[in-house]
């Protein structure tokens, strides 16, 4: 579904992203990992025509994505959220919710009333119902990364990309939070998720593709990854001695 | 936006008050709309019968005059709270869209002897053209290096067409002077005033509208989600250009003389950001109410020498205690989410005793 071949972006002398190729595969979870500065919001920024590449190509169903504007990306399918949240600040939560549904893929005439039922719909799955008519100042960070979601969502992707959105949350949040990826998934949406929380990757990740200091380090089920060596070194270890540590 | 406003039930004491301000509101603007008949009415009797001409003449044509001129800033100041307001895009050269609409009127009428009504509808046409070209390169900026650029143009364009000679140079131009039509030129205005309320209505409950204030709340997570944001800010740029550019066309007409420096005052960019932001930008009605007193204000105080200073200064401490007390203008001081604001003290007083 999505092709990824020898994607480059440098900023500077510094190249965030070098030469890093992988495919997802319709229907799946793909889960990226990586420790900080690794790369992965990079990429996410690539594919959503936020950067323009310095090398390589992506295609999304067999069309070349490099090179069209953010607005087209999200037309031809393709959701995301923000890990920094950026949400419309003076809109109620409901409001944010039906821009995504306004302008999203091939809907663009749907006619506000409809955006707006539709946008209800979403708000219930990721269970910011009740609060839909609540401005974002009012919204905690945990319902500030479910509205990103529920945005993204709005938009009618087939191809999600979710950015450490269960990052800051406590057990049993994280817990809802794996029920409504899998719920989204069972609606028939691929989704790439970048997420620090093992358990959420182990949880419901296909597939995990490791990402270290800008290059595609390794590849493989969640099991695979996690006893590859070069993965514990890279990422896990530091991550093993934090916790042996803290 | 739209949603908040109706979540507040009104008491039925207060629905009657609102009701009773409604209609007092209704009765004003009726016999603003009806006195420049009347008084133009009256002189043009007057001047049928020379003997009669004297001082009440003089204070009924001022008054339509007056008028006249709110409503223009009325319609300058909806026109920019769509890119200002509604977009997020502080534009400071709008006076350049006002100068080309004068100046298409003026070329059209003076030099190739067109009717006025054939050349009014140009003059729209010709500034929103113009926007749309400049916008695109120009709305590539944000924040003050737009407010910069935007400003820069709005100077440098009249100065080029005070340099062609086609235009009149610094000569001027002269459109052939309509005899009796006062009260038509604050009909014009007014209908122009009401036209910017209206697209902005239309705007505002568009999916075009939610695109623009999406992209003033943040433009990436506007463009993510679809919203061509290029388009949609080229697009309030040119709607706004068209409606400063139509009062420019009435504009030259009305005044019957329009040079460099009557159709391209700078000072024109700042007093219609004013009105707009002292009364609420990107709400409906704040740009209105905002040009309504602030040139009234400034029409009655400044008559010149010792007055016009005091005019100026009070506007500046205007301006200053609005951005600080009631940062989103007087409309929302009154109805708004903001906590200086009237809405929010009659909310917690209703919420505190329950
Ligand atoms: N806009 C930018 N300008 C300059 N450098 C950038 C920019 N965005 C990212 N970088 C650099 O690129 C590298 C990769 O950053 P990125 O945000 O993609 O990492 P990440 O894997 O998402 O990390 P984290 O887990 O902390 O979110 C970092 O060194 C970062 O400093
Ligand atoms: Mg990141």
């Amino acid at each position: 579904m999505l092709e990824l071949a020898g994607v480059t972006k440098r900023f500077g002398g510094v190249a965030a992203l070098s030469n890093v190729s992988f495919t997802v595969a319709e229907g799946e979870i793909l889960g990226l990992i990586g420790p900080n500065g690794a790369g992965k919001t990079t990429l996410l920024n690539c594919i959503s025509g936020v950067y323009r590449l310095d090398g390589g190509s992506i295609t999304f169903d067999g069309r070349r994505l490099d090179g069209l504007p953010p607005h087209q990306v999200a037309r031809l399918g393709i959701g995301r959220t923000f890990q920094v949240v950026k949400p419309f600040a003076s809109m109620t939560v409901r409001e944010n919710a039906a821009v995504g549904a306004l302008f999203g893929s091939g809907q663009a005439h749907l006619a506000p009333k409809a955006a707006f039922s539709w946008a209800d719909e979403v708000l219930e799955l990721v269970g910011l119902a009740r609060k839909a008519r609540l401005t974002v100042g009012s919204l905690t960070i945990p319902d500030r990364k479910r509205l990103e979601v529920a945005r993204a969502l709005a938009t009618k992707p087939r191809l999600l990309l979710l950015d450490e959105v269960m990052a800051g949350l406590n057990p049993v949040e994280v817990d809802e939070a794996l029920d409504m990826v899998r719920k989204v998934h069972a609606g028939g949406i691929t989704i790439v998720l970048i997420e620090h929380v093992m358990r959420v990757v182990v949880g419901v990740c296909d597939r995990v593709i490791v990402l270290h200091m800008g290059q595609h380090l390794a590849e493989g089920t969640p099991d695979e990854v996690l006893q590859d060596r070069r993965v514990i070194e890279a990422y896990l270890g530091e991550k093993y001695a934090a916790r042996r540590h803290g | 936006m739209s949603e908040a406003a109706f979540s507040t039930q009104p008491s039925r004491t207060g629905r009657r008050i609102r009701r009773a301000i409604l209609i007092a509101f209704l009765l004003v603007v009726v016999v603003v709309l009806v006195l420049p008949l009347t008084l133009t009415q009256q002189a043009a009797d007057a001047n049928l019968d020379p003997t009669t001409l004297g001082i009440d003449f003089a204070i009924n044509k001022s008054i339509v005059r007056t008028e006249t001129t709110i409503a223009m800033f009325v319609a300058l100041a909806a026109a920019w709270n769509l890119i200002g307001g509604l977009t997020g895009y502080a534009a400071f050269g709008n006076v350049a869209f006002f100068g080309l609409g004068a100046y298409t009127v003026g070329f059209l009428t003076d030099k190739q002897h067109l009717s006025f009504a054939l050349a009014l509808p140009l003059a729209p046409l010709v500034a929103a053209a113009f926007a749309g070209l400049i916008g695109v390169p120009l709305l590539r900026l944000r924040g003050h290096y737009f407010a910069i650029a935007t400003l820069g143009t709005g100077v440098a364009v009249g100065e080029v067409i005070k340099n062609l000679d086609v235009f009149g140079g610094a000569t001027g131009l002269f459109p052939p002077i309509l005899r009796h039509a006062d009260a038509l030129f604050f009909y014009l205005m007014a209908a122009n005033a009401g036209l910017a309320v209206v697209v902005t209505w239309l705007v505002m409950r568009s999916r075009f509208g939610y695109g623009l204030i999406a992209i003033r709340e943040n433009e990436e997570a506007a463009s993510v989600l679809g919203v061509n944001t290029t388009a949609y800010k080229v697009g309030a740029f040119a709607l706004a250009a068209a409606l400063t550019g139509l009062a420019g066309g009435i504009f030259a007409q009305w005044s019957s003389f329009i040079d460099q420096e009557s159709v391209f005052p700078i000072q024109y960019n700042v007093q219609m950001i004013l009105m707009a932001i002292i009364g609420g930008a990107g709400t409906l009605f704040g740009p209105v109410a905002g040009a309504i007193v602030l040139e009234w204000l400034i029409l009655s105080l400044a008559g010149g020498g010792a007055s016009a200073v005091y005019a100026q200064m009070g506007l500046g401490v205007l301006l200053a205690v609005t951005v600080i007390f009631v940062p989103r203008g007087v409309v929302d001081f009154f109805g708004g989410s903001s906590k200086l604001s009237l809405g929010y003290f009659r909310r917690s007083l209703r919420e505190t005793s329950v």
